[in-house]
């Protein structure tokens, strides 16, 4: 007896305000399905229940939770900077929260958004699959709380929940206010460096085919609990085309500047010191540093996944290739004049 | 030094123990062995009742409920113990669910692992009281087997170092019991006047024995350390445990002492019984060798080999002492065994497809044409710089390089006779060390009338190469030019050495050579071989070398039916009727000249580097030998091209003359032999394929190759098989693994897979590799023997082979396996590359295809570069264009590198291994540096 979450199905999504959770809401919508988006501010989406309210607040994930028969958990503080507490905050505790209103709700499936971060320091990822979470290992406060958070979500598995663990990596395209924007806005003004060679392999993924195989994990989701999957194009390329490639898109010019990594890393370092010293001194900035040693690792050493399990386990394939999505985000730069 | 003098202070007896009782509290876990196999026996020794710590799968196999199918009594040497053995009980218990079930017994041997300690009074030497001798060893063998009541209808024995000269003489004096013996590195004589490797001598000088054995374990320290690589701690701990103290290494002196180097020695009379016993033994034997052993060097396997001829090897190329903690031996093992005492007697019966016509003998062209009306005709003519040794000083003025036919074998059968006065007998093994040339041809047919074994190990391999090649073969003679005798004197290669040249009584002092070829023809001109018997048609006649690109160069035995039938497959293939003439510029194709009936001229060119053959050396040897066919590898094919306008008019006219060009060595690109088209206007261009171990499988020619390119197949197509050739396919699995059943090239049109060949004209087996041998041929398809190539290639409809890369270079992603020849064909056609490589990165099963390509050297200028800066990743648009070229398989990465590394040999073969290497690291964003 195979059971599949059809359309029809109850389903929150938290954290819909980002470019991956309002695609996934939207899509599950328009699919049939019946969504209830949680996030602190307006979603603006057609078509879904929106409760608006904060992890942090357990009325607010009570009422979201109720009458759910799954969860899709996408909410996270994600930066590179800021105060490890607001980390363990939002993506510990209020995973922890989610867990406890589902369950008590009696939602049946939980499809917990983590990253490969979580599992993996600095070295060089090569075909690499998708090992348990190491929140000692992990570098950041970011992979730290989201590999902690993990933890919680997978162990929730053995008290009946079906919990599916999925970790998109590096989701890029039109509407991508995160990676693609800053990419081309750096590559316009010249402060886009290439580190080393640029000829580290990188993998990513497309947002259309992000919210695919979100929507192939829910559907299946009952039959795949239980599993950790890493989730990209699985078509590495070198870091330096990538980003040359983004650029383009955007009509910046091919990045000159270039870095060497060991440097970068240290620069790095050095910069995350001062922006913290900065929000010390005079409280959260909103911008983000300009180079972290986490970014430098990203940029400068190999990072590519083992995807067969993934696109067996969700039966999927990435519909669209890398080329053919910075054909899309030129095309919708051009239409648009913006990123988002 | 004082402490060398000091007193002996006496050693006490000390029972047997078992591993898992050995310090337990500190943790130490035997890595490998299971406790279930450990048990104390006691047997009646010669001198009275004592324990033995002893392994022994019997029980593990009466605990599965499996009766043993036969049983192996394995005895470890000096100073191991029973650990050693470990991968072999593991082995035999997982064999014994779906195979051939063996007992493994593995006893520590007296005063030696956990065995009984025996009390010592004195310190151990030669003769010394209380330590224990070869011929007692071999009683405490007799006693422990009837102790442990061992089933004997099967019974083999292995041994290793002292174990195997102890193993060896228990099966030759119970030779009415033993079935068979299998044996790694050891030594049954050793001649008294020559000295022990000086590797023991330190250990077994009489006043530092006691000091480097007992009081110290440096014994037990450098033998460990003999291992290939470093042994993992846990197990060098593990060896050592029995022997961390000095009461407890008394076995280990006692062992060294009783080495019997001088005559006078107690175990002398026992070694000789046991040598002599060997040299009758009749039962089948395998020897297991690491070559890289101070101790137990190659000339201990030669006497062994002698001794027992029919004696299957393997000579595990790089591994050393240690053997059995360098290399799998389990497998080659039990698959002999299984050879041995299984039930797949299919083996031997199996049969080659007919030959392409009738078997020629090597001499029989050549004899008829010196007795012919064309016998003052050229036979060969060399056009090398160096002018012949022997030829007199108004030749070498002239010119005149050119031997008739009456003169080849003349000189021919001179020198058979003189050689075989020198000593050379039939069965030797003769290492020529002579460049392609008139000489050469001379000696190489001199050997093989005498029915001796050519071993050419071509200076393409490197000097390293060669070095490993020639102790490979162990040649009992080299014959050299003065640079090739130089570098095997002070290499120390092995064999008698003769020189090409008369030498000076200095030289040959110097250089070490008993005779010179010069001396032996003018001495025996005029005689001939008469007396001496033909070589048998099974018997070998040569020794080639694989060109080494895919791991060590491997010997390739050739028999004088099997190059017999590769001569009439060439006859045939390529109609060559006597009078034909050809230009050899690819070495194995210029020997066959006079056994084809066919003059071959050498163009002058450095063989080192086939690279430097020029169009005008070409036409110079056209026009010096009449010739009709040109044989080339890629790299001289693509100088010639490079140099063709150098061409006089005359030269142009006698490359006009050819009608056949032969490239062999590697695939051609369509736009090169389009290139050498227009050199040689008339000529048909064949690329045949081959290898060494078959030197002609397919053909194809020029035009073939254009139509077949129009139907856009990956890879490179190399035509349809020749006569009396067989082809097959292993298809690839998922992980790039062929299949063990093969189909046939109808049943798989269009599948990937290993290509598998079956003819009369290949290898009679690999030289000293049991193993590679036995599986190269482990096929039995249609009764048939059969060859595993490598090679990876798939057939088309018209039963084309298209040949897609070796079977070491497939790339596994998650698509499934493709062959390097998959993404390189369509990207070489890319106007901007002059060649490219396709390797994998990343894990078996999902790896990332990445191409380096080697940039047409007008597209690196600085107007269009192909990479950006200095890194070596392509630039976006031309990255773009190569991926555009193979739309239907992902490439993660194009790379740009100014040139390719490639093979010695051929400068034709692209490292693949290495290149994959340097993109993984690369890629990885480490520094770039260079493959």
């Amino acid at each position: 007896m195979t059971r599949f979450i059809e359309p029809g199905a109850h389903v929150l999504v938290t954290g819909a305000s980002g470019l991956l959770g309002r695609s996934v809401a939207q899509r599950l919508a328009a699919e049939g399905y019946a969504v209830t988006v949680l996030q602190r501010g307006t979603s603006a989406l057609e078509g879904v229940d929106e409760i608006r309210g904060s992890l942090a607040d357990p009325a607010a994930v009570a009422r979201a939770t109720q009458g759910q028969d799954a969860v899709i958990h996408m909410a996270a503080k994600v930066s590179v900077s800021g105060p490890h507490e607001d980390f363990v905050e939002v993506n510990v505790r209020g995973t922890e929260r989610l867990l406890d209103a589902a369950q008590a709700s009696g939602v049946t499936d939980f499809l917990h958004v983590s990253s490969p971060s979580v599992a993996h320091a600095g070295a060089s990822l090569i075909g690499a699959g998708a090992g348990p979470a190491d929140p000692r290992g992990a570098v950041g406060s970011y992979a730290q709380t989201k590999a902690q958070a993990e933890l919680i979500a997978e162990a929730r598995g053995a008290s009946g929940l079906n919990v599916l663990i999925l970790r998109p990596h590096l989701v890029w395209g039109p509407g991508d206010g995160q990676l693609t924007s800053r990419i081309i806005e750096r590559a316009r003004s010249g402060r886009m460096p290439i580190l080393g060679s640029g000829a580290a392999l990188v993998d990513t993924l497309y947002i259309d085919n992000a919210v695919d195989a979100f929507v192939a994990g829910l559907r299946r989701l009952p039959e795949i609990a239980g599993q950790r999957l890493v989730l990209t194009n699985g078509e590495p390329r070198p870091i330096g085309e990538l980003i040359t490639g983004i650029a383009a898109a955007g009509g910046a010019p091919a990045p000159r500047l270039r870095l060497a990594p060991g440097l970068a890393k240290a620069a790095g370092a050095v910069v995350e010191r001062l922006w913290a010293l900065s929000e010390r001194v005079s409280g959260p900035r909103a911008d983000e540093p300009p180079m972290t040693k986490f970014l430098a690792e990203q940029l400068s050493t190999a990072h590519w996944f083992d995807q067969r399990a993934t696109q067996q386990a969700l039966d999927w394939t990435p519909r669209i290739s890398v080329d053919e999505g910075l054909a899309r985000l030129r095309e919708h730069i051009q239409r648009t004049g913006s990123v988002l | 030094m004082v402490s060398l003098r000091r007193r002996f202070s006496p050693i006490e007896a000390a029972p047997a123990r078992l591993p898992a009782d050995h310090a337990p509290d500190a943790g130490l876990a035997f890595p490998g062995l299971d406790p279930e196999w450990s048990r104390l026996v006691r047997a009646k020794t010669d001198d009275g009742a004592r324990t033995f710590h002893v392994l022994d799968t019997g029980p593990a196999l009466a605990a599965r409920g499996i009766a043993p199918t036969g049983t192996i009594l394995a005895v470890h040497g000096n100073p191991t113990w029973s650990y050693l053995w470990r991968s072999v009980l593991s082995a035999s218990l997982e064999r014994a669910t779906d195979g051939a079930a063996w007992r493994v017994i593995a006893p520590d041997q007296l005063d030696m692992g956990f065995s009984e300690r025996l009390a010592h009074p004195v310190a151990p030497a030669p003769d010394a009281p209380s330590y224990r001798q070869l011929q007692t060893r071999l009683g405490d063998l007799d006693a422990l087997m009837d102790a442990l009541d061992v089933d004997t209808s099967t019974l083999v024995t292995l041994g290793h170092d002292w174990g195997g000269v102890i193993s060896l003489g228990w099966a030759v004096r119970q030779r009415g019991q033993v079935d068979a013996a299998i044996t790694l590195n050891t030594a049954v004589d050793h001649p008294t006047a020559e000295p022990v490797p000086a590797a023991l001598r330190a250990a077994m000088a009489p006043a530092a024995l006691p000091a480097a054995t007992v009081t110290t374990d440096a014994f037990l320290r450098v033998t460990l350390g003999l291992a290939e690589e470093t042994l993992p701690a846990a197990a060098r701990e593990a060896y050592r445990a029995p022997y961390t103290s000095r009461s407890g290494r008394g076995g280990i002196g006692g062992f060294v002492a009783d080495i019997p180097a001088l005559s006078s020695h107690g175990s002398r009379a026992c070694l000789q019984e046991i040598s002599a016993g060997l040299s009758e033994w009749d039962k089948p034997t395998l020897l297991l060798w690491g070559p890289k052993d101070p101790v137990f060097q190659d000339r201990y396997l030669a006497d062994l080999q002698a001794r027992v001829p029919h004696a299957d090897l393997h000579r595990f190329e790089g591994a050393g002492h240690m053997l059995v903690e360098d290399r799998d031996i389990a497998a080659p093992l039990f698959t002999w065994l299984e050879d041995q005492f299984g039930e797949s007697a299919m083996r031997e019966s199996r049969r080659s497809p007919e030959p392409a016509g009738t078997i020629l003998g090597l001499h029989e062209q050549l004899t008829a044409l010196s007795t012919s009306a064309r016998r003052s005709e050229a036979a060969v003519v060399d056009m090398t710089a160096e002018p012949e040794a022997w030829s007199t000083a108004e030749d070498a003025a002239t010119g005149n390089r050119a031997l008739s036919w009456e003169e080849l074998a003349r000189q021919v059968d001179a020198l058979a006779v003189g050689l075989r006065a020198t000593g050379v007998r039939r069965g030797d093994r003769v290492s020529l060390l002579v460049q392609p040339g008139n000489s050469l041809t001379v000696i190489l047919y001199a050997c093989l009338r005498l029915g001796a074994v050519a071993v050419v190990a071509d200076a393409g391999l490197g000097v390293r190469g060669m070095t490993r090649a020639v102790r490979s073969a162990r040649p009992d003679w080299v014959i050299g030019a003065q640079p090739g005798l130089t570098l095997a004197r002070s290499l120390g290669w092995p064999g008698q050495r003769i020189s090409a040249q008369r030498l000076s009584a200095r030289r040959q002092r110097l250089l070490d050579t008993v005779a010179s070829v010069e001396s032996l023809l003018s001495r025996h001109e005029g005689e001939t071989p008469e007396n001496e018997p033909q070589p048998g048609a099974d018997d070998p006649a040569a020794v080639l070398f694989t060109s080494g690109s895919t791991g060590p160069a491997k010997g390739v035995v050739y028999t004088h039916a099997r190059l017999g039938a590769l001569v009439a497959l060439l006859v045939e293939q390529f109609h060559i009727r006597p009078g034909a003439s050809l230009i050899a510029g690819f070495a194995p194709f210029a020997l066959l000249g006079p056994a084809i009936g066919a003059t071959s001229v050498t163009p002058e060119m450095s063989v080192t580097k086939p690279a430097t053959l020029t169009a005008t050396a070409v036409a110079d040897a056209a026009l010096a030998g009449e010739a009709s066919m040109f044989f080339g590898s890629p790299a001289a094919l693509r100088n010639v091209v490079a140099t063709a306008a150098e061409l006089s008019g005359l030269q142009r006219r006698a490359l006009g003359e050819i009608s056949l060009v032969l490239s062999a060595g590697a695939p051609v690109h369509p736009d090169l032999l389009n290139a050498v088209q227009r050199v040689f206007p008339v000529a048909e261009i064949h690329t045949p394929y081959g290898m060494t171990e078959g030197l002609l499988q397919a053909d194809i020619e020029r035009r073939e190759v254009l139509d077949a390119m129009t139907t856009a197949q990956p890879g490179v197509c190399v035509g349809s098989a020749v006569r009396g050739v067989r082809f097959a396919l292993a298809p690839l699995d998922s992980t790039g693994v062929p299949a063990e059943e093969l189909v046939d090239p109808a049943d798989a049109v269009g599948v990937l897979g290993e290509i598998v060949v079956s003819a009369a004209h290949l290898k009679a087996g690999y030289d000293r590799l049991w193993f590679t041998d036995r599986i190269s041929r482990r096929d039995t398809h249609d009764g048939l023997l059969w060859h595993r190539t490598n090679d990876i290639g798939h057939f088309d409809a018209e039963s084309r082979l298209w040949i897609e890369g070796r079977l070491q270079h497939v790339l596994t992603t998650a698509a499934g396996p493709i062959g390097p020849g998959t993404v390189e064909t369509p990207v070489d056609a890319l106007p901007e590359v002059a060649r490219s490589a396709a390797v994998p990165v990343g894990p078996q099963g999902t790896q990332a295809v990445v191409v380096i390509v080697e940039p047409e050297s007008e597209s690196t200028s600085e107007r269009f570069p192909l990479r950006e800066g200095r890194s070596p990743v392509a630039e976006v648009s031309f990255a773009a264009r190569v991926r555009a070229a193979v739309p239907e398989i992902q490439i993660a990465a194009v790379l740009v590198l100014e040139e390719l590394p490639t093979d010695v040999r051929h400068n034709s073969k692209i490292d693949r291994t290495g290149l994959a290497g340097w993109a993984e690291r690369v890629l990885a964003g480490e520094k770039v540096g260079t493959p």
